[in-house]
């Protein structure tokens, strides 16, 4: 398992990467790093998950591919621009080449669902009305979800919501696609349609997927490639194969759901729980 | 020694949090300046801001000025009448009204109702990610949502001010010269002859937009910088109600001793 997957199953793969992390370190306060030297790289058009348990800096990774923080150490290079030097504003433009569905949806509560979709197209392009309209039809057909225009996001169930808010990142049709946690809280049926809906549009538009993602089951049937994290660091990667029969503890505690192991479960507290019981601590 | 350094950090800390919270809103006042040329031709957002701040506090306003003025009016006319001088009660009535109470209130109303809504929005979109999917969607939230409100407040507090002023008026109208017996003649010309249009009513208007300015201001600053659960937008909200009528309170001394 080299640091460049070598995943074979895309044909119209390109050799370039979408996304190239480099020695990254990054961390909200000085004195405690979220990112330790995190190194990978992403390839055009596959499909790649970022597992690991709560915590393990998965959603800063995400934050730093799509600009919104910087890293303090190493280069994040994204659609072949390096953002950790880039200036905001160019940050912002780059933006219209990229996607990303937020773990609740994220949809602007004061704007129908028609609104919604057409926001991006509305804010970037001069299309006229009536094209406006004909994309966002298609758009919200192509997550099943055609007639529900005028319907307001409070009027919408948790997986219709999300299902919305992948057609609105959908509406520039972009290069690079970020999903994170999208299968938390959803029903059988809306995971499976929601991990097909990931496949179809990624393989329809030669698009880079990357999904944040603590679902096993639903999400290695449908990526290339798995990074595996644990405390900030990628302690494994593999395709999903090989992400199966690794001997690595973490990753095997991980996949098979098992409370003992690498990963703590119990917070780590100071005192002795029985003997607290029994008053020992005044 | 622990207990110097102690009183010197407990001292500090509220100047520093004092200075932290002035950098932030100049730092967001600079980016709103500088959004401004995009969000100017953006004429439906401002209107919309004008329409929910503005327009959907007419009611408040209006009801409010209603009763200042008629409280102008009663202890006006009490005042007025012991040293013979009812018939200025027009004139006291407005120029109190267009000097101070208009903008004043107007602001301070204008803080509770459409400010802390505001606050209550930026920071809901903030917990709900909704501002951060809108900057990954490559717009920029402070000239999408920043810039046309703080544009809708200066144009509506005037707006709402002028409303206050007269609503202040007939108030107090119906209580000197309904209620009270003023001769209507002697109301209105005091008024005619004292308020003048540049001095007062201009000078109103100046102020208004300050304070329209202002309040937006710290609305929108609050809503950015609350914490993302409930207590923190609460805490926000209550934030830039008591900060705007404090900042409206002071500013108001300050214009006032720099334009009368």
């Amino acid at each position: 398992m080299d640091n460049q997957h070598d995943v074979k199953i895309v044909t119209h793969m390109q050799n370039d990467y979408s996304v190239i992390i480099e020695n990254v370190t990054f961390g909200y306060d000085e004195d405690r790093p979220i990112l330790k030297n995190v190194s990978l790289k992403i390839r055009q058009g596959s499909i790649v998950a970022i597992m690991g348990g709560s915590g393990c800096g998965k959603t800063t990774l995400l934050r730093l591919i799509s600009g919104q923080i910087k890293p303090q150490t190493g280069s994040v290079t994204v659609l072949n621009h390096n953002i950790s030097s880039m200036p905001n504003r160019d940050i912002l433009h780059l933006r219209k080449r990229m996607g990303m569905l937020f773990q609740f949806g994220a949809l602007f509560t004061d704007m129908s669902v028609y609104e919604n979709v057409a926001f991006s197209l509305k804010e970037h392009t001069n299309l006229p009305e009536c094209l406006i309209k004909k994309i966002v039809a298609m758009k919200l057909n192509a997550v099943g979800l055609f007639g529900t225009e005028n319907m307001m996001p409070q009027e919408l169930s948790g997986g219709m919501a999300r299902r919305i808010a992948l057609a609105r990142s959908m509406a520039l049709d972009p290069e690079l696609m970020m999903y994170d946690e999208p299968f938390t809280g959803l029903d059988p049926i809306s995971l499976n349609v929601s991990a097909m809906l990931i496949n179809k549009l990624s393989n329809a538009l030669n698009q880079t997927s990357i999904l944040v993602t603590h679902d096993i089951e639903s999400s290695f049937k449908i990526v290339d490639y798995i990074y595996f994290m644990a405390d900030g660091a990628i302690t494994s990667q593999g395709t999903p194969e090989q992400i199966r029969n690794t001997d690595n503890l973490a990753v095997r505690q991980f996949v098979d759901g098992e409370i003992n192991g690498p990963f703590r479960f119990d917070y780590p507290a100071k005192l002795d729980y029985s003997k607290y019981l029994e008053g020992y601590y005044k | 020694m622990n207990k110097m350094i102690y009183i010197i950090a407990t001292i500090g800390k509220p100047f520093a949090d004092l200075i932290l919270y002035a950098g932030g809103m100049l730092n967001l006042l600079i980016e709103i300046i500088f959004s401004l040329p995009y969000s100017i031709l953006r004429l439906n957002l401002i209107l919309k801001e004008i329409y929910f701040s503005g327009v959907k506090s007419i009611v408040i306003i209006a009801v409010s000025g209603w009763f200042v003025g008629m409280v102008l009016g009663l202890q006006g006319y009490n005042t007025l009448e012991r040293f013979g001088s009812v018939t200025m009660l027009g004139s006291v009535a407005a120029l109190s009204l267009l000097r101070e109470l208009g903008p004043v209130l107007t602001a301070i109303l204008f803080a509770s109702r459409a400010g802390s809504g505001m606050t209550a929005e930026i920071g809901l979109m903030k917990a709900t990610e909704q501002i951060e999917a809108m900057s990954v969607m490559a717009v920029s939230p402070i000239k999408r949502i920043v810039a046309p409100k703080f544009i809708g407040g200066i144009i509506a507090v005037p707006l709402l001010a002028a409303l206050f002023n007269t609503a202040g008026i007939i108030g107090s109208y119906f209580v000197g010269v309904t209620l009270l017996r003023l001769d209507q003649g002697s109301f209105w010309s005091q008024m005619q002859d004292s308020v003048d249009l540049h001095y007062d009513v201009i000078n109103g208007v100046i102020k208004s937009a300050v304070f329209g300015a202002v309040v937006t201001l710290i609305a929108v600053y609050q809503g950015f910088v609350a914490k993302p659960t409930a207590e923190g937008v609460s805490n926000a909200t209550t934030k830039t109600v008591v900060s705007s009528a404090l900042t409206v309170l002071a500013l108001d001394f300050i214009l006032t001793a720099l334009m009368f």
